[in-house]
């Protein structure tokens, strides 16, 4: 599903270059669940964002459903993004102005749903996760939790290929942090890729692979169990 | 798709109250003051409009030129119009008109003063657009004293009874029968008559035969207003080429005579509103006035919308995170500039509704100040009120919203992205210099046209204009006692003087041509006069600096005498030696002299007309005929018994009309009520445009000390006091308020300058302390404004502040 080459991604300012991944290559396949881990500053949300189509790579190769896409336009990226990749991120992300079921629709409004088909979707989805009694409440009146939960239905609202989770408990105590493990590896159980970022290695060990990264290259790969299909 | 727009633009708009109502005010000011200038300029832009033929019709007007003094008046000879059509087939119609001037109409026990009534030809609702509410437009004027009343005249005079067929009595006892009502004529025409008499009634007074001739000399005494109707198809251009052999055969054979010539102008009916400015022309509109309101409406609607763009983009953090979501969500650059643009257009559109409804609580304030009658229909109006809603709420979204929709997500969401990038932070500061900058044009343009106006007001004319009360004496019996008049006036202690005189300073138009005495013989010179009597110069304290007054013990001043102006000697080459030089007044064709006149005394200049114009040469001589005015020169002491006297003399003598009186000082402010206007239209809209301005400062500041919140708790723990702080985030708003000021200064003075040179002969040279003035006030409110916030910031607890991340 995801094959990266020799991918490279370099920052500048006006004095300092700093190299933030170097030549990566690695595969993850269709049904995967991949941890990546290693220290502050290894280049983990730059391979993140670069995986996810929200940046370009400075050289390499991308394949994502393949399809080579490290050269394609932010315009080309956000329809990719939009079908096929869902985000959870550490703070949630959610937008404070719109509810619960505004926030997780937001997906489906911008695939052009029918708002018949987003209502039956969305309150699945909140069904799922378990928080459709709060499908008013705005994001500021819920718990971290169940924000996050909030925030896992609306990255698997529109059925993607593949979520990415940056550090998704980080901010979330340890009962609340599993609960959202346990979603996610329910998805990963049903078909859906996953991509996660990681400094738990509790949470780690939900993940079938971990790819350690240091300084921008990776220094170990190892696979912990073999694929759930 | 778009009730997601508006559903996130009403919760952004309702969870920020306070900056929501920062631009929802700021909006509906602008809009407001849009509406009352839009409604006020489209009315300027349509007078005459109405009328079916506008396109057709053309008024004539004069230009003379007598002994080398051109002088252009609105009005033609009497034949001109009848001549015109007789010579040229293009010409379908022609109307002459004529204010009657202040006429005194009876009937029954009501009698008032009309100062609107006009004379016409029959053809005047053939070529005019009025209609008939009784009567017949074919026959209402072509029989001598016949009247055609608009409607609201013949409810003042008739109420409910029908007028057709009743008569008017006038002042001189002439009967006039009603044979027409038409619909009041609309606000925004040039001439606005209350009633039409026709105009063989005055022919007949005449003499039809000599009022209807085509002789020469008939072309040499201006008259009557005309209007053409032009045959489709023509123009007046064909007309103006073919005069010179009009002018060949009807008017030079005098010319000639008397050294003058004669030219045609003409004007279509729809600009003479704003455009004419002739002589003996009828109140017009100011173009260079309708310029500076549109201006002035630009202006405030783009510091309003600036205010909105500027709070926009300063808010961008908030809103940044937001985007970026939105962005990983997929959504298009497009979708999120069209999510922001409908967040501005929805709160234009709330400011518009406010708007809309002050402007109908407000309208007869308006009214009254514009003088004008004008409404609002939104009916009619609501295109363009739809459209600039619409465009204002685009343009001052548009930066916002390409702005922050170009955020990249990863940065925004990692928090990289800090309340303006550079870019956003310099145009900000750019929007409030150009703001403040437009604040202080505004503030020093209204010290400067307000210290004119006072500058008008109470400038030396060079004679004295106080406590003169000015009486028109129309009945010609009440003239003819003028001096046993003023005899009786004089017992009263509290009356000091009095002159009939035929002008008086602030009233003198009377031009005439007359030969005065060259190197050796007598050469035609234009001038103005009056006919005065001995007492002129005294009551006016006009100061004679060479020679003598008129002296009623000198025996030949009564035939002889005439005083001329400084400005009069100069225009005959007279310098040191004016005294007992000729004039010669009153001549035939044949050259005799009616009255020869000897120079007595030179009068330093005084302003007898506006300080807009020169003072020009002007003489004063006696004549033997009873003048129109009485000017009264009292005390200060209890005006309104003397005022009472007067009245009480006035119906005594058998004036036969209503007593009315004005103070000349009211008279002469009268000739500034152009400029009283704009004076507090400036004033108005100075204080709005100021007010705007600090809502989007005061919206600023707290954006920027909410920015640098952390930065204040830091500082503080590190031992800086309020002060330091106070002086940490002011500089940068002094700086930008200075950069205004800088740029002010010199657009300011060039623009009022030439306004001040434009407008006026004598006005008062800008003082440099306006600028300073406009500068500090700019300074001094904009401090305390942004003031507010910053204290607010610096005095809380610091600990807050650092906790805030």
């Amino acid at each position: 599903m995801i094959k990266t080459v020799k991918l490279s991604k370099v920052f500048r300012t006006d004095e300092v270059e700093t190299t933030a991944l170097n030549e990566v290559s690695f595969e993850i396949n269709k049904g995967e669940f991949v941890a990546i881990m290693g220290p502050s500053g290894c280049g983990k949300s730059t391979l993140l964002n670069i995986l996810g189509l929200l940046d370009n790579p400075t050289t390499g190769e991308y394949f994502f459903l393949e399809n080579e896409v490290s050269k394609h336009s932010e315009k080309q990226r956000a329809n990719l993004r939009k079908k096929n990749i869902g985000f959870v991120f550490q703070n949630f992300n959610l937008i404070d102005e719109l509810n619960v079921y505004e926030n997780v629709e937001l997906p489906l409004i911008y695939l052009g749903y029918s708002s018949s088909e987003r209502k039956k979707r969305v309150e699945e989805v909140l069904e799922q996760m378990n928080i459709l009694h709060r499908k008013k409440h705005f994001p500021l009146q819920l718990s971290g939790g169940q924000q996050q939960r909030v925030a896992v239905a609306r990255a698997v609202v529109a059925n993607p290929e593949l979520i990415l989770a940056d550090e998704p408990t980080g901010n979330l105590d340890s009962a609340h942090g599993e609960e959202v493990m346990n979603l996610l590896e329910g998805l990963n159980k049903k078909g859906t890729t996953i991509i996660m970022v990681t400094h738990s290695q509790r949470d780690a060990e939900y993940a079938q692979r971990i790819i350690r990264l240091f300084d921008g290259q990776i220094i170990n790969e190892n696979i912990k169990k073999t694929a759930a299909k | 798709m778009i009730t997601n727009y508006f559903k996130t633009a009403y919760r952004n708009i309702a969870r920020n109250k306070f900056y929501t109502f920062l631009n929802v005010l700021g909006l509906s000011i602008g809009f407001t003051v849009f509406i009352f200038i839009f409604l006020f300029v489209k009315d300027e832009l349509t007078y005459d409009t109405y009328h079916k033929n506008k396109d057709r019709i053309y008024r004539i007007a004069s230009d003379f030129n007598i002994a080398n003094k051109p002088e252009q008046f609105a009005i033609v000879p009497v034949p001109m119009g009848p001549a015109l059509k007789l010579e040229y087939p293009e010409v379908e119609k022609f109307c002459r008109m004529s204010p009657v001037g202040d006429a005194l109409i009876k009937y029954n026990n009501k009698e008032f003063y009309e100062p609107d009534i006009y004379v016409a030809d029959s053809t005047v609702f053939d070529i005019f657009t009025h209609k008939f509410i009784l009567g017949d437009a074919k026959q209402s004027l072509n029989r001598p004293n016949t009247i055609v009343l608009t409607q609201k005249f013949a409810t003042k005079y008739f109420g409910q009874e029908n007028p057709m067929g009743k008569s008017l009595k006038t002042g001189d006892g002439t009967s006039l029968m009603v044979s027409g009502v038409i619909e009041d004529l609309p606000e925004n025409s040039h001439m606005k008559f209350s009633a039409l008499i026709s105009l063989v009634t005055r022919a007949n007074a005449i003499g039809v035969e000599q009022f209807n001739s085509l002789s020469p000399n008939m072309f040499w005494n201006i008259g009557l207003y005309t209007f053409l109707l032009m045959e489709e198809g023509h123009t007046m251009d064909g007309i103006h080429e073919k005069f010179p052999q009009f002018y060949k055969k009807y008017m030079a054979s005098i010319g000639d005579q008397i050294n003058a010539s004669f030219n045609l102008l003409s004007m279509p009916l729809t600009e003479i509103h704003l455009n004419s400015n002739l002589s003996s022309e009828l109140p017009t509109g100011n173009k260079s006035f309708v310029l500076i309101l549109i201006a002035v409406a630009v202006f405030i609607l783009a510091i309003a919308a600036i205010n909105y763009m500027n709070m926009a983009t300063a808010r961008s953090i908030k809103r940044a995170r937001e985007v970026g979501i939105r962005k990983v969500m997929g959504a298009l650059r497009g979708q999120l500039i069209r999510q922001f643009l409908s967040e501005s257009v929805l709160l234009a559109f709330i400011s518009m509704l406010i708007a809309v409804f002050v402007v109908y609580i407000l309208m007869n304030d308006f009214n009254a100040l514009a003088a004008k009658d004008l409404s609002l229909n939104l009916g009619s109006e609501l295109g363009v009120v739809f459209l600039i809603t619409i465009f204002i709420g685009l343009v001052s979204g548009s930066y916002p919203a390409f702005y922050l929709s170009n955020f990249i997500p990863v940065k925004v969401l990692k928090g990289t992205v800090s309340g303006g990038s550079k870019n956003s932070g310099l145009l900000r500061k750019v929007l409030v210099v150009f703001q403040f900058f437009m604040a202080i044009v505004m503030i020093i343009g209204t010290l400067i046209v307000s210290g004119q106006l006072q500058f008008l007001k109470s400038k030396d004319l060079g004679y004295n204009k106080e406590d003169i009360v000015i009486l028109q004496m129309q009945d010609t019996g009440f003239r003819n006692k003028h001096e046993i008049f003023r005899k009786e006036l004089l017992t009263n202690p509290n009356i000091i003087d009095a002159t009939n005189t035929m002008g008086y300073p602030g009233n003198i138009s009377a031009i005439q041509v007359v030969r005065v005495e060259g190197e050796n013989k007598m050469v035609d010179d234009a001038c103005l006069l009056a006919h005065v009597d001995f007492n002129f110069l005294k009551v006016f304290d006009i100061k004679i600096i060479e020679g003598r007054g008129f002296d009623r013990s000198m025996g030949t001043d009564k035939m002889e005498a005439v005083v001329i102006n400084e400005a009069a000697v100069k225009k005959f080459n007279w310098e040191g030696k004016a005294i007992g030089k000729k004039i010669h007044y009153g001549f035939d064709l044949q050259g005799n002299v009616r009255r020869p006149l000897k120079v007595i005394g030179v009068m330093q200049d005084f302003h007898f007309k506006s300080l807009k114009n020169n003072v020009e040469a002007v003489m004063f001589f006696i004549s033997q005929q009873p003048r129109f005015y009485m000017a009264i020169k009292i005390n200060g002491n209890n005006q309104k018994e003397t005022l009472n006297f007067i009245e009480k003399k006035w119906n005594e003598f058998g004036a036969n009309r209503p007593f009315s009186s004005e103070f000349l000082t009211q008279q002469l402010d009268d000739m500034y009520t152009a400029e009283s206007k704009v004076g507090t239209i400036f004033r108005i809209v100075t204080i709005l445009t100021i007010f705007i301005a600090l809502l989007g400062l005061l919206g600023l500041s707290s954006f920027i000390t909410e920015q640098r919140t952390k930065e204040i708790g830091i500082r503080k723990i590190l031992g800086a006091g309020i002060p330091t702080i106070l002086q940490l985030l002011a500089k940068e708003f002094i700086i930008l308020i200075g950069l205004a000021f800088m740029i002010a200064i010199p657009v300011s003075w060039w623009q009022f300058d030439k306004w001040l040179n434009n407008s006026f002969v004598y006005f008062k040279e800008i003082d440099w302390v306006v600028f300073f003035i406009g500068g500090l006030i700019a300074l001094v409110v904009g401090l305390l404004t942004i003031s507010y916030h910053i204290i607010k910031a610096a005095s809380s607890n610091p600990v807050d502040a650092i906790k805030y991340e």
